[in-house]
Protein backbone atom coordinates (compact mmCIF):
# COMPACT_ATOMS: atom_id res chain seq x y z
CA UNK A 1 0.00 0.00 0.00
CA UNK A 2 1.38 3.35 -0.95
CA UNK A 3 2.22 5.96 1.65
CA UNK A 4 -0.45 8.19 0.15
CA UNK A 5 -3.12 5.56 0.49
CA UNK A 6 -2.12 4.81 4.07
CA UNK A 7 -2.48 8.45 5.00
CA UNK A 8 -5.79 8.64 3.11
CA UNK A 9 -7.22 5.70 5.00
CA UNK A 10 -6.15 7.19 8.28
CA UNK A 11 -7.70 10.53 7.30
CA UNK A 12 -10.99 9.05 6.24
CA UNK A 13 -11.40 7.12 9.47
CA UNK A 14 -10.71 10.34 11.34
CA UNK A 15 -13.24 12.16 9.19
CA UNK A 16 -15.76 9.48 10.11
CA UNK A 17 -14.99 10.41 13.72
CA UNK A 18 -15.80 14.07 12.87
CA UNK A 19 -12.22 15.28 12.76
CA UNK A 20 -12.36 18.60 10.92
CA UNK A 21 -8.62 18.85 10.53
CA UNK A 22 -8.48 15.48 8.80
CA UNK A 23 -11.30 16.59 6.54
CA UNK A 24 -9.41 19.75 5.60
CA UNK A 25 -6.35 17.68 4.85
CA UNK A 26 -8.36 15.25 2.72
CA UNK A 27 -9.73 18.18 0.74
CA UNK A 28 -6.28 19.65 0.26
CA UNK A 29 -5.01 16.34 -1.08
CA UNK A 30 -7.89 15.40 -3.35
CA UNK A 31 -9.85 18.62 -3.97
CA UNK A 32 -7.91 19.67 -7.04
CA UNK A 33 -8.03 16.26 -8.72
CA UNK A 34 -11.73 15.94 -7.97
CA UNK A 35 -12.32 19.40 -9.41
CA UNK A 36 -10.26 18.51 -12.48
CA UNK A 37 -12.47 15.48 -13.01
CA UNK A 38 -15.66 17.46 -12.44
CA UNK A 39 -14.55 20.09 -14.89
CA UNK A 40 -13.64 17.41 -17.42
CA UNK A 41 -17.16 16.01 -17.15
CA UNK A 42 -19.22 19.17 -16.72
CA UNK A 43 -17.21 21.64 -18.74
CA UNK A 44 -18.31 24.60 -16.60
CA UNK A 45 -16.08 25.87 -13.85
CA UNK A 46 -18.81 27.33 -11.67
CA UNK A 47 -20.91 24.17 -11.84
CA UNK A 48 -17.86 22.00 -11.20
CA UNK A 49 -17.01 24.00 -8.08
CA UNK A 50 -20.60 23.70 -6.91
CA UNK A 51 -20.60 19.92 -7.34
CA UNK A 52 -17.22 19.73 -5.61
CA UNK A 53 -18.86 21.22 -2.54
CA UNK A 54 -21.61 18.62 -2.73
CA UNK A 55 -19.06 15.84 -3.08
CA UNK A 56 -17.12 16.89 -0.03
CA UNK A 57 -20.31 17.45 1.92
CA UNK A 58 -21.09 13.83 1.12
CA UNK A 59 -17.59 12.80 2.18
CA UNK A 60 -18.06 14.61 5.48
CA UNK A 61 -21.51 13.14 6.06
CA UNK A 62 -20.84 9.61 4.86
CA UNK A 63 -17.22 8.88 5.66
CA UNK A 64 -18.43 6.22 8.08
CA UNK A 65 -19.94 4.35 5.13
CA UNK A 66 -16.65 4.19 3.25
CA UNK A 67 -15.80 0.57 2.44
CA UNK A 68 -12.04 0.14 2.42
CA UNK A 69 -12.32 -3.20 0.67
CA UNK A 70 -14.10 -1.92 -2.41
CA UNK A 71 -11.94 1.11 -3.16
CA UNK A 72 -9.22 3.42 -1.99
CA UNK A 73 -10.30 6.69 -0.37
CA UNK A 74 -9.19 8.56 -3.48
CA UNK A 75 -11.16 6.16 -5.67
CA UNK A 76 -14.21 6.60 -3.43
CA UNK A 77 -14.02 10.38 -3.61
CA UNK A 78 -13.41 10.43 -7.36
CA UNK A 79 -16.24 8.02 -8.04
CA UNK A 80 -18.55 10.10 -5.84
CA UNK A 81 -17.50 13.08 -7.89
CA UNK A 82 -18.04 11.27 -11.18
CA UNK A 83 -21.42 9.96 -10.10
CA UNK A 84 -22.65 13.38 -9.00
CA UNK A 85 -21.29 15.05 -12.11
CA UNK A 86 -22.97 12.50 -14.38
CA UNK A 87 -26.26 13.03 -12.52
CA UNK A 88 -25.88 16.72 -13.17
CA UNK A 89 -25.00 16.09 -16.78
CA UNK A 90 -28.02 13.94 -17.38
CA UNK A 91 -30.23 16.74 -16.24
CA UNK A 92 -28.77 19.05 -18.80
CA UNK A 93 -29.40 19.33 -22.44
CA UNK A 94 -26.24 17.90 -23.91
CA UNK A 95 -26.29 20.09 -26.99
CA UNK A 96 -26.51 23.25 -24.91
CA UNK A 97 -23.73 21.99 -22.67
CA UNK A 98 -21.42 21.61 -25.60
CA UNK A 99 -22.14 25.08 -26.88
CA UNK A 100 -21.67 26.73 -23.54
CA UNK A 101 -18.66 24.73 -22.55
CA UNK A 102 -16.66 25.86 -25.56
CA UNK A 103 -13.90 28.13 -24.47
CA UNK A 104 -14.43 27.63 -20.77
CA UNK A 105 -11.94 24.88 -20.34
CA UNK A 106 -9.02 26.53 -22.05
CA UNK A 107 -6.36 27.46 -19.57
CA UNK A 108 -8.33 26.41 -16.53
CA UNK A 109 -6.39 23.30 -15.68
CA UNK A 110 -3.69 24.49 -13.35
CA UNK A 111 -1.35 21.94 -11.86
CA UNK A 112 -1.06 22.47 -8.13
CA UNK A 113 2.32 23.92 -7.40
CA UNK A 114 4.70 21.84 -5.40
CA UNK A 115 2.04 19.61 -3.94
CA UNK A 116 1.82 16.77 -6.36
CA UNK A 117 4.32 14.05 -5.82
CA UNK A 118 6.53 12.90 -8.60
CA UNK A 119 5.06 9.43 -8.33
CA UNK A 120 1.60 10.86 -8.97
CA UNK A 121 2.84 12.75 -11.98
CA UNK A 122 4.53 9.63 -13.20
CA UNK A 123 1.36 7.63 -12.70
CA UNK A 124 -0.54 10.16 -14.78
CA UNK A 125 2.02 9.89 -17.49
CA UNK A 126 1.57 6.13 -17.41
CA UNK A 127 -2.22 6.38 -17.63
CA UNK A 128 -1.93 8.79 -20.50
CA UNK A 129 0.53 6.48 -22.11
CA UNK A 130 -1.77 3.49 -21.49
CA UNK A 131 -4.65 5.36 -23.07
CA UNK A 132 -2.38 6.01 -25.98
CA UNK A 133 -2.09 2.35 -26.79
CA UNK A 134 -5.85 2.05 -27.23
CA UNK A 135 -7.26 2.45 -30.68
CA UNK A 136 -9.04 5.80 -31.14
CA UNK A 137 -12.34 3.92 -31.32
CA UNK A 138 -11.72 2.01 -28.09
CA UNK A 139 -10.63 5.14 -26.33
CA UNK A 140 -13.64 7.06 -27.58
CA UNK A 141 -16.05 4.41 -26.32
CA UNK A 142 -14.44 4.32 -22.87
CA UNK A 143 -14.39 8.10 -22.64
CA UNK A 144 -18.06 8.36 -23.61
CA UNK A 145 -18.95 5.86 -20.89
CA UNK A 146 -16.66 7.32 -18.26
CA UNK A 147 -16.94 11.07 -18.80
CA UNK A 148 -20.45 11.25 -20.21
CA UNK A 149 -22.08 8.32 -18.47
CA UNK A 150 -23.41 6.75 -21.67
CA UNK A 151 -24.52 3.14 -21.75
CA UNK A 152 -23.61 0.65 -24.45
CA UNK A 153 -26.72 1.48 -26.44
CA UNK A 154 -26.26 5.24 -26.11
CA UNK A 155 -22.65 5.01 -27.23
CA UNK A 156 -23.70 2.95 -30.22
CA UNK A 157 -26.26 5.58 -31.13
CA UNK A 158 -23.83 8.42 -30.64
CA UNK A 159 -21.15 6.78 -32.76
CA UNK A 160 -23.63 5.19 -35.14
CA UNK A 161 -21.85 1.90 -34.58
CA UNK A 162 -23.28 -1.60 -34.03
CA UNK A 163 -24.01 -2.40 -30.36
CA UNK A 164 -21.83 -5.51 -30.43
CA UNK A 165 -18.92 -3.48 -31.78
CA UNK A 166 -19.25 -0.96 -28.96
CA UNK A 167 -19.34 -3.72 -26.35
CA UNK A 168 -16.23 -5.36 -27.70
CA UNK A 169 -14.39 -2.04 -28.04
CA UNK A 170 -15.06 -1.32 -24.38
CA UNK A 171 -14.08 -4.80 -23.27
CA UNK A 172 -10.89 -4.83 -25.34
CA UNK A 173 -10.05 -1.27 -24.45
CA UNK A 174 -10.43 -1.87 -20.73
CA UNK A 175 -8.31 -4.99 -20.93
CA UNK A 176 -5.60 -3.13 -22.82
CA UNK A 177 -5.70 -0.39 -20.22
CA UNK A 178 -5.35 -2.97 -17.46
CA UNK A 179 -2.41 -4.61 -19.16
CA UNK A 180 -0.62 -1.34 -19.80
CA UNK A 181 -1.10 -0.13 -16.22
CA UNK A 182 -0.05 -3.50 -14.79
CA UNK A 183 3.04 -3.59 -16.97
CA UNK A 184 4.02 -0.10 -15.92
CA UNK A 185 3.46 -0.64 -12.22
CA UNK B 1 -27.42 -19.98 -13.41
CA UNK B 2 -26.26 -16.46 -12.51
CA UNK B 3 -24.62 -17.81 -9.38
CA UNK B 4 -22.00 -19.56 -11.46
CA UNK B 5 -18.87 -17.55 -12.20
CA UNK B 6 -18.27 -17.77 -15.91
CA UNK B 7 -15.98 -16.02 -18.40
CA UNK B 8 -19.05 -14.34 -19.86
CA UNK B 9 -19.96 -12.91 -16.45
CA UNK B 10 -16.38 -11.69 -16.08
CA UNK B 11 -16.60 -9.94 -19.42
CA UNK B 12 -19.49 -7.87 -18.15
CA UNK B 13 -17.45 -6.47 -15.27
CA UNK B 14 -15.50 -3.73 -17.12
CA UNK B 15 -18.67 -2.27 -18.63
CA UNK B 16 -20.38 -2.58 -15.25
CA UNK B 17 -17.55 -0.65 -13.61
CA UNK B 18 -18.01 2.00 -16.31
CA UNK B 19 -21.80 2.09 -15.72
CA UNK B 20 -22.22 1.26 -19.39
CA UNK B 21 -24.02 -2.00 -18.74
CA UNK B 22 -27.79 -2.05 -19.14
CA UNK B 23 -30.83 -4.17 -19.65
CA UNK B 24 -30.70 -7.94 -19.31
CA UNK B 25 -26.90 -8.02 -18.92
CA UNK B 26 -27.04 -5.58 -16.03
CA UNK B 27 -29.76 -7.56 -14.25
CA UNK B 28 -27.86 -10.79 -14.79
CA UNK B 29 -24.61 -9.43 -13.36
CA UNK B 30 -26.27 -7.72 -10.41
CA UNK B 31 -28.05 -10.95 -9.55
CA UNK B 32 -24.73 -12.73 -9.70
CA UNK B 33 -22.97 -10.14 -7.52
CA UNK B 34 -25.83 -10.22 -5.05
CA UNK B 35 -25.09 -13.91 -4.65
CA UNK B 36 -21.73 -12.97 -3.18
CA UNK B 37 -19.12 -13.89 -5.82
CA UNK B 38 -15.73 -13.15 -4.26
CA UNK B 39 -13.89 -13.44 -7.54
CA UNK B 40 -16.18 -10.92 -9.18
CA UNK B 41 -15.81 -8.58 -6.20
CA UNK B 42 -12.05 -8.86 -6.47
CA UNK B 43 -12.05 -8.23 -10.20
CA UNK B 44 -14.56 -5.44 -9.94
CA UNK B 45 -12.31 -3.74 -7.38
CA UNK B 46 -9.44 -4.03 -9.88
CA UNK B 47 -11.51 -2.50 -12.68
CA UNK B 48 -12.56 0.29 -10.37
CA UNK B 49 -8.92 0.80 -9.51
CA UNK B 50 -8.15 1.22 -13.20
CA UNK B 51 -10.95 3.72 -13.56
CA UNK B 52 -9.64 5.55 -10.50
CA UNK B 53 -6.35 5.92 -12.34
CA UNK B 54 -8.22 7.17 -15.36
CA UNK B 55 -10.11 9.67 -13.24
CA UNK B 56 -6.97 10.85 -11.50
CA UNK B 57 -5.19 11.37 -14.82
CA UNK B 58 -7.15 14.56 -15.54
CA UNK B 59 -5.29 17.82 -15.05
CA UNK B 60 -5.93 18.97 -11.48
CA UNK B 61 -7.69 22.29 -10.99
CA UNK B 62 -7.23 24.31 -7.85
CA UNK B 63 -10.58 25.05 -6.22
CA UNK B 64 -11.39 28.72 -5.77
CA UNK B 65 -10.94 30.24 -2.36
CA UNK B 66 -14.71 30.55 -2.05
CA UNK B 67 -15.23 26.84 -2.66
CA UNK B 68 -12.37 25.99 -0.36
CA UNK B 69 -13.77 28.15 2.40
CA UNK B 70 -17.28 26.72 1.97
CA UNK B 71 -16.05 23.14 1.99
CA UNK B 72 -13.88 23.64 5.04
CA UNK B 73 -16.69 25.44 6.79
CA UNK B 74 -18.76 22.28 6.44
CA UNK B 75 -16.66 20.66 9.09
CA UNK B 76 -15.55 23.74 10.87
CA UNK B 77 -12.21 22.60 9.62
CA UNK B 78 -11.02 26.04 8.79
CA UNK B 79 -10.74 26.85 12.47
CA UNK B 80 -9.46 23.47 13.54
CA UNK B 81 -5.97 23.02 14.84
CA UNK B 82 -4.03 19.99 13.67
CA UNK B 83 -3.98 17.39 16.45
CA UNK B 84 -0.62 16.10 15.31
CA UNK B 85 2.27 17.72 13.47
CA UNK B 86 1.65 17.43 9.75
CA UNK B 87 3.92 15.11 7.76
CA UNK B 88 6.90 16.88 6.26
CA UNK B 89 6.34 16.31 2.56
CA UNK B 90 2.67 16.58 1.93
CA UNK B 91 0.87 19.23 3.93
CA UNK B 92 2.52 22.22 2.41
CA UNK B 93 -0.68 23.25 0.73
CA UNK B 94 -2.69 22.96 3.93
CA UNK B 95 -0.30 24.90 6.04
CA UNK B 96 0.36 27.44 3.34
CA UNK B 97 -3.36 27.87 2.90
CA UNK B 98 -3.77 28.37 6.61
CA UNK B 99 -0.94 30.83 6.59
CA UNK B 100 -2.55 32.67 3.71
CA UNK B 101 -5.90 32.59 5.52
CA UNK B 102 -4.33 33.80 8.73
CA UNK B 103 -2.31 36.43 6.89
CA UNK B 104 -5.45 37.51 5.03
CA UNK B 105 -7.33 37.80 8.30
CA UNK B 106 -4.51 39.80 9.85
CA UNK B 107 -4.26 41.94 6.75
CA UNK B 108 -8.00 42.52 6.80
CA UNK B 109 -7.79 43.42 10.46
CA UNK B 110 -4.85 45.70 9.83
CA UNK B 111 -6.62 47.30 6.88
CA UNK B 112 -9.74 47.71 8.94
CA UNK B 113 -7.72 49.35 11.68
CA UNK B 114 -5.85 51.44 9.16
CA UNK B 115 -9.06 52.53 7.50
CA UNK B 116 -10.48 53.39 10.90
CA UNK B 117 -7.37 55.40 11.71
CA UNK B 118 -7.46 57.12 8.34
CA UNK B 119 -11.13 57.95 8.87
CA UNK B 120 -10.39 59.32 12.32
CA UNK B 121 -7.45 61.35 11.04
CA UNK B 122 -9.65 62.76 8.28
CA UNK B 123 -12.32 63.61 10.83
CA UNK B 124 -9.77 65.33 13.03
CA UNK B 125 -8.44 67.25 10.03
CA UNK B 126 -11.97 68.20 9.04
CA UNK B 127 -12.74 69.41 12.55
CA UNK B 128 -9.47 71.35 12.74
CA UNK B 129 -10.22 72.89 9.38
CA UNK B 130 -13.72 73.83 10.57
CA UNK B 131 -12.32 75.30 13.75
CA UNK B 132 -9.80 77.40 11.79
CA UNK B 133 -12.52 78.58 9.39
CA UNK B 134 -14.79 79.51 12.29
CA UNK B 135 -11.92 81.25 14.03
CA UNK B 136 -11.33 83.39 10.93
CA UNK B 137 -15.04 84.16 10.68
CA UNK B 138 -15.08 85.26 14.31
CA UNK B 139 -12.08 87.52 13.62
CA UNK B 140 -13.79 89.07 10.60
CA UNK B 141 -17.02 89.58 12.50
CA UNK B 142 -15.15 91.00 15.46
CA UNK B 143 -13.42 93.49 13.19
CA UNK B 144 -16.73 94.36 11.59
CA UNK B 145 -18.32 94.84 14.98
CA UNK B 146 -15.38 96.98 16.11
CA UNK B 147 -15.56 98.98 12.93
CA UNK B 148 -19.31 99.46 13.23
CA UNK B 149 -18.93 100.46 16.85
CA UNK B 150 -16.37 103.05 15.84
CA UNK B 151 -18.65 104.27 13.09
CA UNK B 152 -21.59 104.48 15.46
CA UNK B 153 -19.48 106.37 17.96
CA UNK B 154 -18.24 108.68 15.24
CA UNK B 155 -21.74 109.18 13.91
CA UNK B 156 -22.90 109.94 17.40
CA UNK B 157 -20.16 112.51 17.82
CA UNK B 158 -20.88 113.95 14.39
CA UNK B 159 -24.51 114.13 15.33
CA UNK B 160 -23.63 116.01 18.50
CA UNK B 161 -21.73 118.54 16.37
CA UNK B 162 -24.51 118.87 13.85
CA UNK B 163 -27.34 118.86 16.35
CA UNK B 164 -25.96 121.67 18.49
CA UNK B 165 -27.70 125.05 18.55
CA UNK B 166 -26.34 127.73 16.24
CA UNK B 167 -24.34 125.42 14.04
CA UNK B 168 -22.81 127.35 11.20
CA UNK B 169 -22.58 125.76 7.78
CA UNK B 170 -20.22 126.94 5.07
CA UNK B 171 -20.16 125.68 1.50
CA UNK B 172 -16.87 125.44 -0.37
CA UNK B 173 -16.67 125.58 -4.16
CA UNK B 174 -14.10 124.06 -6.52
CA UNK B 175 -11.33 126.19 -7.83
CA UNK B 176 -8.68 125.95 -10.58
CA UNK B 177 -7.77 122.35 -11.24
CA UNK B 178 -11.01 120.88 -9.81
CA UNK B 179 -13.87 123.25 -10.57
CA UNK B 180 -16.49 120.52 -10.06
CA UNK B 181 -15.43 119.76 -6.51
CA UNK B 182 -17.52 120.80 -3.52
CA UNK B 183 -17.09 121.01 0.20
CA UNK B 184 -19.04 121.86 3.34
CA UNK B 185 -18.14 122.68 6.94
CA UNK B 186 -20.29 122.61 10.04
CA UNK B 187 -19.04 124.42 13.12
CA UNK B 188 -20.58 123.99 16.54
CA UNK B 189 -20.00 127.27 18.31
CA UNK B 190 -20.62 125.76 21.72
CA UNK B 191 -18.06 122.98 21.53
CA UNK B 192 -15.72 124.51 18.94
CA UNK B 193 -15.89 121.28 17.03
CA UNK B 194 -16.25 121.31 13.27
CA UNK B 195 -17.05 118.73 10.58
CA UNK B 196 -15.77 118.96 7.03
CA UNK B 197 -16.99 116.98 4.01
CA UNK B 198 -15.46 117.03 0.53
CA UNK B 199 -16.93 115.70 -2.71
CA UNK B 200 -15.55 115.06 -6.20
CA UNK B 201 -11.96 115.86 -5.44
CA UNK B 202 -9.40 114.04 -7.58
CA UNK B 203 -6.94 111.65 -5.94
CA UNK B 204 -3.46 113.05 -5.38
CA UNK B 205 0.02 111.59 -5.92
CA UNK B 206 1.46 109.73 -2.90
CA UNK B 207 3.77 112.64 -2.00
CA UNK B 208 0.88 115.15 -1.88
CA UNK B 209 -2.01 115.69 0.48
CA UNK B 210 -5.05 117.90 0.84
CA UNK B 211 -4.93 120.28 3.76
CA UNK B 212 -7.89 122.15 5.30
CA UNK B 213 -7.55 125.67 6.60
CA UNK B 214 -9.77 128.17 8.29
CA UNK B 215 -8.98 131.87 8.02
CA UNK B 216 -9.28 133.60 11.34
CA UNK B 217 -8.29 137.17 11.88
CA UNK B 218 -6.91 137.21 8.34
CA UNK B 219 -4.51 134.38 8.94
CA UNK B 220 -4.77 130.78 7.73
CA UNK B 221 -4.89 128.23 10.54
CA UNK B 222 -4.18 124.55 9.67
CA UNK B 223 -7.24 122.33 10.46
CA UNK B 224 -5.95 118.92 9.35
CA UNK B 225 -4.87 116.89 6.32
CA UNK B 226 -6.94 114.36 4.46
CA UNK B 227 -7.01 112.07 1.43
CA UNK B 228 -10.02 111.24 -0.70
CA UNK B 229 -11.50 107.82 -1.28
CA UNK B 230 -11.92 106.38 -4.77
CA UNK B 231 -15.22 108.20 -5.12
CA UNK B 232 -13.45 111.52 -4.46
CA UNK B 233 -15.08 112.07 -1.05
CA UNK B 234 -13.55 112.69 2.35
CA UNK B 235 -14.56 113.74 5.83
CA UNK B 236 -12.60 115.33 8.62
CA UNK B 237 -13.37 116.15 12.21
CA UNK B 238 -11.74 119.29 13.51
CA UNK B 239 -11.47 120.16 17.14
CA UNK B 240 -10.77 123.39 18.88
CA UNK B 241 -11.56 125.67 16.00
CA UNK B 242 -11.68 129.38 16.62
CA UNK B 243 -14.86 131.21 17.51
CA UNK B 244 -17.28 131.27 14.67
CA UNK B 245 -17.29 135.02 14.69
CA UNK B 246 -13.57 135.10 13.99
CA UNK B 247 -13.65 132.62 11.09
CA UNK B 248 -13.82 134.42 7.80
CA UNK B 249 -13.41 131.58 5.37
CA UNK B 250 -12.53 127.89 4.83
CA UNK B 251 -10.11 126.65 2.18
CA UNK B 252 -8.39 123.47 0.97
CA UNK B 253 -4.96 123.47 -0.62
CA UNK B 254 -2.67 120.82 -2.06
CA UNK B 255 0.44 120.49 0.09
CA UNK B 256 3.41 118.13 0.50
CA UNK B 257 2.65 114.90 2.35
CA UNK B 258 2.15 115.53 6.07
CA UNK B 259 1.04 119.12 5.54
CA UNK B 260 2.61 122.44 6.40
CA UNK B 261 2.01 125.22 8.97
CA UNK B 262 1.35 127.70 6.17
CA UNK B 263 -0.33 127.06 2.81
CA UNK B 264 2.03 126.88 -0.15
CA UNK B 265 0.19 124.94 -2.82
CA UNK B 266 -2.73 125.47 -5.13
CA UNK B 267 -6.13 126.20 -3.56
CA UNK B 268 -8.77 123.69 -4.75
CA UNK B 269 -11.75 124.57 -2.51
CA UNK B 270 -12.85 127.82 -0.91
CA UNK B 271 -15.94 129.06 0.87
CA UNK B 272 -16.98 131.75 3.26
Amino acid sequence: MEERETEDRDLISRVAARDGTAFARLFEIHGSIALGLLLRILGRRSEAEEVLQEVFLQVWMQADRYDGVRSTPRGWILMLARSRALDRLRRRDSTRRREEAVGEEAGEAIPPVGTERLETLERKRQVTSALGILSPEQRRCIELAFYEGLTHTQIAERLEAPLGTVKSRILLGMNKLRQALSAQS
Amino acid sequence: MSDIHTPRIEELLPAYALDALEGEELRELEAHLAGGCEECDRQLALWQGDLEELAAAVPPVEPSEITRARVLRLAGAGAATPATPAPAAAPRRTSSWRMVAAASALLALALWGLLGQVRMEREVQRLESDRERLRRQVEVLSRQVGSMRTEVLQAKQDLQVLAGPGVQAVTLAGLGPSPGAKGRTYVNPSTHDALFYAFDLPALPADKTYQLWFIADGKPVPAGVFAVDPRGTASLRVQQVADVARIQAWAVTVEPRGGLPQPTGAMVLKGA
